[in-house]
């Protein structure tokens, strides 16, 4: 399932946003829900930032992935505001770790699948392009926005196979995870990475001339409307370093 | 060792490396909630981030790799919302591990260890807001709840911050032994480094 949400597919991906939006999307969350910017005023913020990944996601028809993040989002939050009051030590510890950890990380992991799953690796480039980044940076991070679905699909696997040989936590052999986990994900990976450098080879990258794209990128509508979005916090942000909210 | 300029296979294996590195962190990373093991984390990170690092410098032959892969690395922090602070620290001891990697003509394994424990350091980055102003810090993160707010300021007194960096780079080192040690059991003979 993990590879199938990350996986880029053209055909269902709802609202065409430009990579550019999505980035900035991307960085707003991240700054706001993640990071936790933002003056005492504005609380109400990450709650309200968190709906943005729900939308796309149902927008991109990813219903069952939308569904269960917005409902343990939910339930982590209403447990560690009827239960946190009452407790105290270790449990209290673990009941905020989690709740930390879901109802800060989630929203931009979310947005992160969504992002992955509707932009091609095309798409990102043409963005970057237009960006004026270098190729020195564009190259790395377009092979690591495709290698990250591909890098978690491994672990998974590698961890449940290890699991059923007894070594994970609790097991039989629990000394031995790391080097057991380590090994074979590197191995695996170093080999997908030739394979990948030789079809990236083929089709020129790292050449002397300038590649073209054929995918039409540009901002609509929809773009207006998401990066106003994105902008309003950070408008929010410098009005109250000023002192005036 | 002549000065060339990098290639596109070598772009690719910074993206892929950097990739496994980011896991790697991201799943340690995740203990951080816990108070006593978010002062861990900067021992813990760089060991196990070490063994991805030394296979990666198997691959450098070219000077940029190393420094692109630090501030991939402070990139990527920015956008998983841990700041800016590890994109600066990372564009300097990114800089200075690829000097000392390159000092070694990139094949010395007493330098790729040293190289290591240098690039290591951005994970001290990522400590900085505790020091400049913990206030500051966790005004914007009361929902962490007052215990967890004053544990993390106990453990984090002004001197706690040439520990930490020291300790980064302690771990970078071991990382790199502990990689050096698994590169010459599983890969050197399998053909890969």
């Amino acid at each position: 399932m993990q590879g199938r949400i990350l996986q880029a597919d053209v055909e269902r991906r709802g609202l065409v946003l430009d990579p550019r939006t999505k980035l900035l999307l991307l960085i707003t969350m991240a700054t706001f829900v993640l990071g936790g910017a933002g003056s005492r005023q504005m609380s109400f913020l990450p709650y309200a930032l968190s709906l943005l990944p729900v939308i796309l996601l149902l927008s991109a028809r990813a219903y069952k992935a939308a569904l269960i993040a917005a409902a343990v989002y939910i339930l982590a939050e209403s447990a560690f505001r009827l239960a946190g009051p009452l407790l105290s030590g270790p449990v209290y510890f673990i009941l905020l770790g989690t709740r930390g950890i879901l109802t800060r990380s989630l929203p931009s992991l979310m947005m992160g699948a969504y992002v992955v799953s509707t932009t091609t690796v095309s798409e990102f480039t043409a963005a970057m392009l237009r960006l004026h980044l270098s190729e020195i940076i564009i190259i790395p991070l377009s092979v690591m926005f495709r290698f990250f679905p591909t890098v978690a699909d491994e672990f998974s696997s590698i961890n449940a196979a290890m699991k059923m040989r007894g070594i994970a936590l609790g097991g039989r052999h629990a000394g031995k995870i790391v080097e057991y986990r380590m090994v074979p994900l590197m191995t695996c990976s170093v080999k997908i990475g030739e394979e990948l450098s030789a079809a990236a080879l083929t089709r020129g990258l790292g050449g002397n001339v300038r590649r073209t794209n054929v995918c039409e990128i540009g901002f609509h509508v929809q773009d207006t409307i998401f990066a106003a979005l994105c902008l309003l916090p950070y408008g929010a942000l410098a009005l109250s370093a000023a002192g005036l909210w | 060792m002549k000065h060339e300029k990098l290639k596109g296979k070598d772009l690719i294996n910074v993206g892929i490396f950097t990739a496994i590195y980011f896991v790697v962190v991201f799943a340690v990373a995740m203990l951080g909630y816990i108070p006593i093991l978010m002062v861990l984390m900067c021992i813990l990170v760089p060991i196990l981030g070490g063994i991805p690092f030394m296979l990666f410098l198997t691959k450098v032959k070219r000077f940029g790799m190393i420094w692109i892969m630090s501030i991939l690395m402070g990139l990527l922090m920015l956008l998983t919302g841990m700041g800016y602070y590890a994109l600066l620290v990372g564009l300097i001891t990114g800089g200075l591990a690829e000097l000392c990697y390159k000092s070694g003509g990139y094949r010395s394994g007493a330098k790729a260890i040293l190289t290591s424990g240098i690039f290591s350091i951005w994970v001290w980055g990522n400590y900085i807001p505790f020091f400049i102003n913990i206030e500051k810090y966790f005004s914007t993160r009361q929902e962490f709840g007052q215990a967890y707010i004053d544990a993390m300021t106990a453990l984090m007194p002004m001197w706690m911050c040439p520990i930490l960096l020291a300790s980064a780079f302690a771990g970078g080192l071991i990382g790199g032994v502990a990689g050096k040690a698994l590169l010459k059991k599983h890969f050197v003979k399998a053909g890969i480094a």
